[in-house]
């Protein structure tokens, strides 16, 4: 839940990175931490990672600047991909504003995307939210791949897959690259902001 | 494709979710090419591929045992435990004292116990929390695998008269029950309460809790934590309905185990803990008919 500073006219919101294991999370954030250092407001901190494994999440604080009248704030996190981390990515998740989940593209990794997604709604039912309202944006990460070989699903697939019911705007897009991180972030951060002035009525 | 090409790319294709750190999908494949090259024949140097086959094989395995192990639970920077504390106390009210709570609970959510014991050892004297925060001192020091340290806090402050006896006795109960999930059987001294300030024991409060997760380290989910919903809740005890497609699942649990690391949900707060198995049967009639209740007593949090 955003909190919203009436007297110093402020909002800081938050958006989750979720998904797979290695499926691109912490390298969206910190391709964004070098791409847009003027919206950066501090450091990147990665909470303990065990080689390029996130164990707990990263953090990386953002603004945007004012509109309507108010300052915007926004904390980007990531939860930790792996399964056995179930107890971490629900407390990250915790007072989510909004969610980018990155899919693997990988062919091998169909299932993982799969029970990820799963994971997530189940997760936020818990705190009593609901994926089909939340401000969600896909991206389909690792397309660069392709170049090397490697069977990739087709993005019709993954929209099959993972995006049938939700209908929520989705990216292609490649970490490692650059490509529609920024596109992915834009789109999430419109939907949050958009829920938000609707929740909060801060523009009024 | 030749025999050669195909062997080539197959592992190239290995090679990479290995290096993308895919150590399952990068077995599957190596394993795929193993066998497709005891298959074959004709090929060339074959019990050298398959040795080279063997040994990365070998070596992912000894990777993802790290991985899945993972770390116990490290200490981290002063830097990055503010952090936590910071990110993870949700407290909306202005109490000092409460957000300094939620900043311990916060750090020893994440596995930093040496910190959050010092946190809530100032909350010791605060007397709104005072009984919570002797607690979770206690069982910081039980996560720290100090025991010895744990039962040593408590006789200090049994001798030194720190907390009124009602609140003693509590805590010594508490201790009792968390070394005794951990298998010592240790004496903790009573204090002896006046007959006047004898009161009936309040109920201990517990929050809500809505789902519970397992860990099994055997049977068909070895390895994996499995959550459950509760479907009832009194005081410290949860009562779980499950599936009789989950038979399986918990065959091996049975009334009296101790279940160490256990996950409890709750909407505001998780946590993790321990618990035993107070009741585990079957359910004979009616529509749950054949499905399994499994009491489970929370014994720390």
């Amino acid at each position: 839940m955003a909190i919203f500073n009436l007297k110093k006219r402020e909002i800081e919101c938050k958006i989750v990175y979720y998904g797979p294991g290695r499926g691109g999370k912490t390298t969206n954030l910190e391709y964004i931490f070098k791409k847009y250092s003027k919206q950066i407001t501090g450091e990147m901190v990665s909470i303990n990672t065990e080689g390029d494994r996130t164990l707990f999440f990263d953090f990386l604080p953002m603004g945007l600047g004012k509109i309507r009248g108010c300052d915007i704030k926004m904390q980007l996190y990531t939860v930790p991909g792996q399964v056995q981390y179930s107890a971490t990515r629900k407390l990250v998740l915790r007072g989510v504003d909004g969610i980018v989940f990155v899919a693997d593209s990988l062919e091998v990794r169909r299932e993982k995307n799969m029970l990820s997604l799963k994971d997530l709604q189940k997760n936020l039912k818990e705190y009593g939210l609901n994926i089909f309202k939340i401000p969600l944006v896909l991206q389909y990460n690792k397309r660069d791949l392709a170049d090397e070989g490697i069977p990739l699903m087709s993005i019709e697939q993954m929209e099959k897959d993972l995006n049938r019911q939700l209908k929520a705007p989705s990216f292609p897009g490649s970490a490692t690259k650059g490509t529609g991180i920024g596109d992915t972030l834009k789109e999430c951060a419109q939907l949050t902001l958009k829920a938000l002035q609707k929740e909060l009525q801060w523009a009024q | 494709m030749g025999i050669k090409e195909s062997i080539k790319k197959l592992l190239q294709e290995a090679d990479l979710y290995k290096k993308h750190g895919l150590l399952d999908e990068a077995r599957g494949k190596y394993t795929e090419v193993q066998k497709w090259v005891r298959e074959h024949d004709r090929i060339q140097n074959k019990e050298k591929i398959l040795k080279g086959i063997a040994n990365k094989i070998r070596l992912l395995d000894s990777e993802g045992k790290r991985v899945q192990k993972g770390p116990q639970s490290p200490e981290l920077s002063a830097k990055a435990q503010d952090l936590i504390k910071k990110l993870f106390s949700f407290s909306k009210t202005d109490s000092e004292e409460e957000a300094l709570l939620e900043g311990a609970i916060a750090l020893a959510k994440f596995g930093q116990f040496e910190r959050a014991l010092g946190e809530f050892k100032k909350l010791i004297d605060k007397e709104s929390h005072r009984v919570v925060a002797a607690k979770n001192v206690l069982r910081c020091h039980i996560q720290l695998n100090s025991e010895d340290t744990a039962a040593d806090q408590y006789e200090e402050w049994a001798r030194n008269e720190h907390f009124p006896p009602a609140q003693l006795e509590k805590i010594r109960l508490f201790l009792i029950e968390i070394l005794k999930i951990k298998g010592i059987q240790r004496d903790l001294t009573p204090i002896p309460m006046e007959e006047e300030t004898v009161q009936e024991p309040e109920e201990e409060e517990f929050i809500d809790i809505s789902s519970i997760g397992i860990y099994f380290n055997a049977g068909p989910a070895k390895d994996k934590v499995v959550e459950f919903d509760v479907n009832f809740q009194s005081g410290n005890m949860l009562s779980l309905i499950i599936s009789k497609n989950d038979a399986k699942t918990i065959e091996l649990i049975k009334e009296g185990d101790a279940l160490k690391d256990l996950q409890f949900f709750s909407p505001i707060a998780m946590f993790n803990g321990s618990g035993v198995v107070s009741a585990k049967s079957e359910i004979r009639s009616g529509p749950k008919q054949g499905d399994f209740c499994l009491d489970i007593k929370i014994a720390s949090k």
